[in-house]
Parts: structure tokens; sequence; C-alpha cells
């Protein structure tokens, strides 16, 4: 089987509405299995809507958006990963707790979990917090054990909304890493950034959003090449009608 | 309900490891014991110096314009006869007494006044007996056995009362079915607020959007309500157990009533509604506090509605006598189908006796299914309200959505 010809993310003529503003009108595209993907856009362009709508946290309008062959289901055959934008966990709980009560929720058995867990800290150097209650961790430490809790199940798909957001240079370059191995080992992941040099490094295809609708879509080079070459960061600030520094 | 046993496990254990949980449903048992332990040390101390009066080694004197004291007793027990009030107060004043009692002319209206010097606040109650005990002996001796009984308050009677021709204690029979009425109460006031916040930390923390990619919203609600449901149960067995203890090994002691737990009349029947009714109320309560809950931004705003909860469910209470002697009147009648307010008429009404079976059925059934629409409008006000990070969650949204 060609990976990169099964679809894992598909969306058709998804519409949503807010009351009686469209935040997105009729979008449709996919996301191949073992491919990753950007989902590129300005604050307020409809990425976060998109991400939520596809894994059931709001109702769209209309429009399907599959995840595999059905709509997403918590208990369905795709294992995720997902990394929200807004982020937390339970605050006043130790970290293995909080990361073991994931790991179960995911579907795996309690033993693993915490076996799961403890490596995962070895490896960020948190070992020695594990029984520290979250909430008495520095907010870079926070942001490692949550994208510990995202990754801890291994993800066949892992979605990632605004990943490098409040990361520290050491931060990024370990969730950099984590990417990397995900890719290296056939996950698909989809990845909302707005950080262009990362975008162009990573993705194989990428989508662009401006006002609800698909501004560019393709793979970096055919995206590229229709905006005459230029790079990823000034096809941005072409699509949104701004010169540099204004966004 | 996929993961519902691991929610469960997670919220039972880490409200079990909250120094909150133990020190309120510590803090009750803590209360009454102490004020227990006051009882008991007041009481025998008054009670060992009624009754061994004569062992008392304290001098004191005695004033009486009753003319009732016995001065061949006060005598008897090492007291003398004061020349006046005032002298006597003088010489408990400077040192030179223990005690001075002073019996007024008229005992019925006027008090027996004690002047003495402070040993402590337990051993201050055996000046008390003593003055007493003075009066009391005095007087009985003066008249007959039979009447120094009933003036002693010892007369003991017996009552049997009959309904339907057989034996029928109405006090006892409201024992074992109305404890469900206590349960409720004390469960929905000491848990109250954990069930209102229970959803609350997923917002406040910002966690809702992974754990509703991670679980299904119906698994993690009725996780979360029977956790609450169980802990509640635990936090009064907490409450109570140390209380029935301290009864049973102590009653004696602190003038509490005393009845055989052996006589204890069981009606399997209502004792069954109670439990039934109990049950189906409690879930019900625990299900819209925790609808409440998830509605609300935080913690802080959630809190304001738990009064109005309140007023459903203990408003009632101000109609009690009415549940007890007017079962058939509208407004009875009323707030015990109204499944909000039903709770308490209902289980009060079945601990004195006066709720039919079919009535109890007929309630039973609207509570059972307010509790299941409740709960699963918990489930839809979690999903939709959880990522109102901001605001309240309007009814207009939570049904149109």
């Amino acid at each position: 089987m060609d990976l990169m010809t099964e679809d894992i993310i598909s969306i058709s003529d998804f519409t949503m509405k807010f009351g009686k503003t469209t935040v997105i009108d009729k979008l449709s595209f996919v996301v191949k299995r073992g491919e990753t993907f950007g989902l590129l856009g300005s604050n307020g362009s409809g990425k976060t809507t998109t991400l939520r709508s596809l894994l059931g946290i709001y109702t769209p309008t209309s429009g399907t958006l599959h995840v595999g062959d059905a709509p997403y289901a918590v208990d369905g055959n795709v294992k995720l990963g997902y990394l929200p934008e807004e982020r937390g966990l339970y605050k006043k709980e130790n970290v293995i707790d909080v990361m073991t009560y994931f790991g179960q929720l995911k579907g795996m058995s309690r033993h693993n979990a915490h076996e799961v867990s403890l490596k995962y800290l070895e490896r960020v150097d948190l070992l020695s917090k594990a029984k520290t209650r979250l909430d008495k961790l520095s907010g870079g430490q926070q942001q490692k054990v949550q994208l510990g809790v995202t990754v801890m199940n291994d993800p066949e798909l892992l979605i990632l909304d605004e990943p490098t957001k409040g990361f520290d240079p050491v931060n990024r370059r370990l969730l950099m890493d984590i990417i990397e191995e995900h890719q290296a080992r056939g996950a698909t992941v989809v990845f909302v950034s707005h950080q262009m040099d990362e975008v162009e490094r990573l993705c194989d295809r990428i989508i662009l959003l401006k006002d609800g609708n698909a501004a560019a879509y393709g793979t970096v080079k055919e995206v590229r090449k229709k905006f005459d070459g230029e790079s990823l960061d000034n096809i941005f600030l072409k699509v949104y009608g701004q010169k540099a520094g204004q966004l | 309900m996929h993961n519902f046993g691991t929610v469960f496990r997670f919220e039972v254990v880490r409200t079990l490891k909250k120094k909150s949980f133990w020190l309120v449903s510590l803090l009750f048992p803590v209360m009454i014991a102490a004020v227990m332990a006051i009882m008991y040390f007041s009481n025998k101390a008054t009670d060992d110096a009624s009754k061994d009066y004569d062992k008392q080694k304290f001098s004191f004197q005695v004033k009486d314009d009753s003319g009732l004291v016995s001065k061949g007793l006060v005598s008897a027990m090492g007291g003398k006869l004061a020349d006046s009030q005032e002298a006597g107060i003088v010489a408990v004043k400077e040192g030179k007494l223990d005690a001075f009692f002073f019996y007024p002319k008229n005992v019925a209206e006027s008090r027996i006044e004690v002047y003495a010097k402070d040993v402590g606040v337990f051993d201050n109650g055996r000046y008390d007996g003593v003055a007493k005990s003075i009066l009391q002996q005095s007087a009985t001796a003066t008249v007959s056995k039979n009447t120094a009984a009933i003036l002693g308050n010892t007369i003991e009677s017996k009552s049997v009362t009959y309904r339907d021709g057989k034996e029928y204690n109405a006090l006892m029979q409201m024992i074992a079915p109305g404890i469900f009425l206590v349960l409720f109460y004390l469960m929905i006031v000491t848990f109250g607020n954990q069930m209102l916040n229970a959803t609350i930390e997923e917002k406040e923390n910002r966690v809702i959007e992974m754990v509703l990619t991670t679980i299904n919203a119906r698994a993690l609600i009725v996780g979360k309500i029977f956790s609450l449901i169980v802990l509640g149960f635990l936090q009064i067995f907490i409450v109570m157990a140390p209380l029935l203890l301290g009864y049973l090994l102590f009653h004696d002691n602190l003038d509490l009533p005393n009845f055989n737990l052996s006589e204890l009349p069981i009606d399997p029947l209502r004792i069954g509604i109670g439990f039934a009714i109990f049950a189906v109320s409690f879930i019900l309560f625990t299900g819209l506090l925790v609808a409440i809950g998830a509605a609300a931004p935080t913690a802080k705003e959630a809190s304001s509605f738990f009064g109005i909860v309140m007023v459903f469910i203990f408003g009632p209470l101000y109609a009690f006598s009415l549940f007890i002697s007017s079962p058939e009147m509208p407004i009875v009648q009323f707030l015990s189908y109204f499944p909000f307010t039903a709770p308490i008429p209902l289980m009060l009404r079945n601990a004195v006796g006066n709720l039919e079976l079919w009535q109890a059925f007929v309630a039973f059934i609207i509570l059972a299914i307010t509790a299941v629409i409740v709960m699963l409008l918990a489930v839809r006000i979690f999903k939709y309200g959880a990522l109102e990070y901001d605001r309240r969650l309007s009814l207009k949204e939570i049904f149109t959505r």
C-alpha cells in the first residue's frame, strides 16, 4: 500500500457559521496518510475552527469531515495525538499521574502508560519531577509534559495547533526532533504554524486559509510555483495583502 | 462507556488525596466529639457533686428564706447556717469559705443563688449540684415515696399504640426510613460544592480540548458523577461512623435519648422506598450541579447558582408540618411531584407513613426520568460549554446548538 495515496483526513464542503458569521465557507481538502501537512493562515482565518470541527469538538454547519473513513470518534480506529492551541493539564495533580491517566484514556494499560511516561520524562530531563505537581513546574516544563501526553500513544495522526507557541529555543528543538521522529516512522503530521521556515522545512503539502477559504493548496513546491517562486513568508504576506512588518 | 472506569478511578483517587476532603469530612465529627466531651465532663462533674455530696470536701454555708431546707441535712453534710446573705457572699469573696448557697423565699419563681470559689470549668458544676441536692432531699424527706417520685420526675410510663390492629410506634417507625432524609441533607450540604466544581477544573486549566479528543464527553461526565456519588457516601461514612461509635460508647454519660437499637422497627417496604427516592434524588442533584458547573466559566460564577439549587432542595422544609398533617393538600402534592423540590417532601412523608406506594412509584419515575434528562443535559452543556472559557452558556445555546 502506498501510504501517501490514502487519505487520512478528508474535508468536503465544510461550512461553519457562528450565529450570522460565516467562519469557514465550503472548504475542501485532504491530508494523505504519512505526509506532513501545513495548515496556515493568519489569526481568525479558521484554522483552529477547522481542527476542532474535524475532531468533533464543534459541530459543523454543513459538510463532511472524516478522519480515516468516518467522522472522528475517540474510540475510532485512528490513533490521534492532538496538541491544541489552548493548552493545559490538571495542574494540581502529579506529572506522572496525569500522564498515566491520559495514557489510559488513549487505550494504554495502566502499567504501560506509566512506563512510557517515565521513559519520556527521562528523555526530557524531567524524571526527577515525576511526582511533582504540575503547577510547581515552570511554563517550559509544563509544555514538555503536554507534548509527552500528546505523543505517548505513538499516534498515527499527530495534529499540532501552533505547537511552538510560547516554546523557548530548547523546547522548540525538542518539539522538532519529536515531530521528525514521528514523520520517520510513518505518522501523519498536521501542523498549524506561523513559522514559515519550519513549515517549508517540515511540510510536504500545505493549505493557506483566508476568510474561511483555501487561498493556496498543494505541495510546497506547487504553491511556491503558483506565486512565482516566492518564499512561503512572502506568499503569506501577499495573500493577506500586507507588506512585511505589518502583520 | 469506554474509559468510564479510568475516569472514575482517577477522580476518586485524586479527591481522596486532597487535604480539603479529609478536613471537611473530619471537621464535623471532631466538632461533635468536642461538644460531646464538654457535655460529658460537665455532666460528670455535676453528677459527682449531686450523688456524692457527702464526700464533697468543701466548706459551705446556707441562708434559707424558703423554710424548706433541712438544717439537720446541712449540718450532716458539714455545712453551716449563715447569718445573712451579705455575710455569706463576703466570706466567699475573702476566701474564708468555699461556697455559699442562698435559697429565696419563693424557690418556684426565684433562683437559688450560688456563690463559690472558682475551681475550674468542669468542677464548678459541683456547687450547683450540691445546692439543688440539699433542697431536693430536704423537700422529698417531708413527703411520701410516691410523691417524692412524682416530684423527682422519676415516674416511668409505657405507651402502646395500634394501627390496623397491630402494635405501632409512630416515632420509632420514622427512624429507619427517616435516616435517608438526614443522609441526603448531609451529602448535599457537605458535597454540593464539589459537585458544582466537578468540571470547572477542565475549563480553568484549559485541558478540555485534550480531554474531549481523548474521551467521550458522556463517559467523562458519567464517570465524574458516579465518582462523586461514591465519594459522597464515603464522606458520610467518615462523618457518621465516629458519631455512631461515640453514641454507642458514651450515650449513658451525655444525657442523650437512649433506645435499644434491637427494638427499632424495620419496615422493608418503607426503607426500600426511602432508599430508592434518596438514591435517585442524589443522582438527579449531582447531575444538576455538574450541569450548572459545566455551563459556568469559573468556580466563582458557578457558586452563585448553588444557593438557588439549595432553595429548591431545602425550601420545602418550611412546609414541614403540612407534609405530616395534610398530605392531600395541593401544595404538598405539587412539591412532592415537582422533581426539583420532591426529595425532602417524599422522604419526609415516607418516614411518617403517609406516602402511598403508588405515589412513591409515580414520584420515583418522575425523578428517574428527570435525572436521566439532567445527565444528558450535563453532557451536552459540558460538550458545548467547555470551550466557553470566559462566558456562561445561555439556555438558548444549550438547546439550539
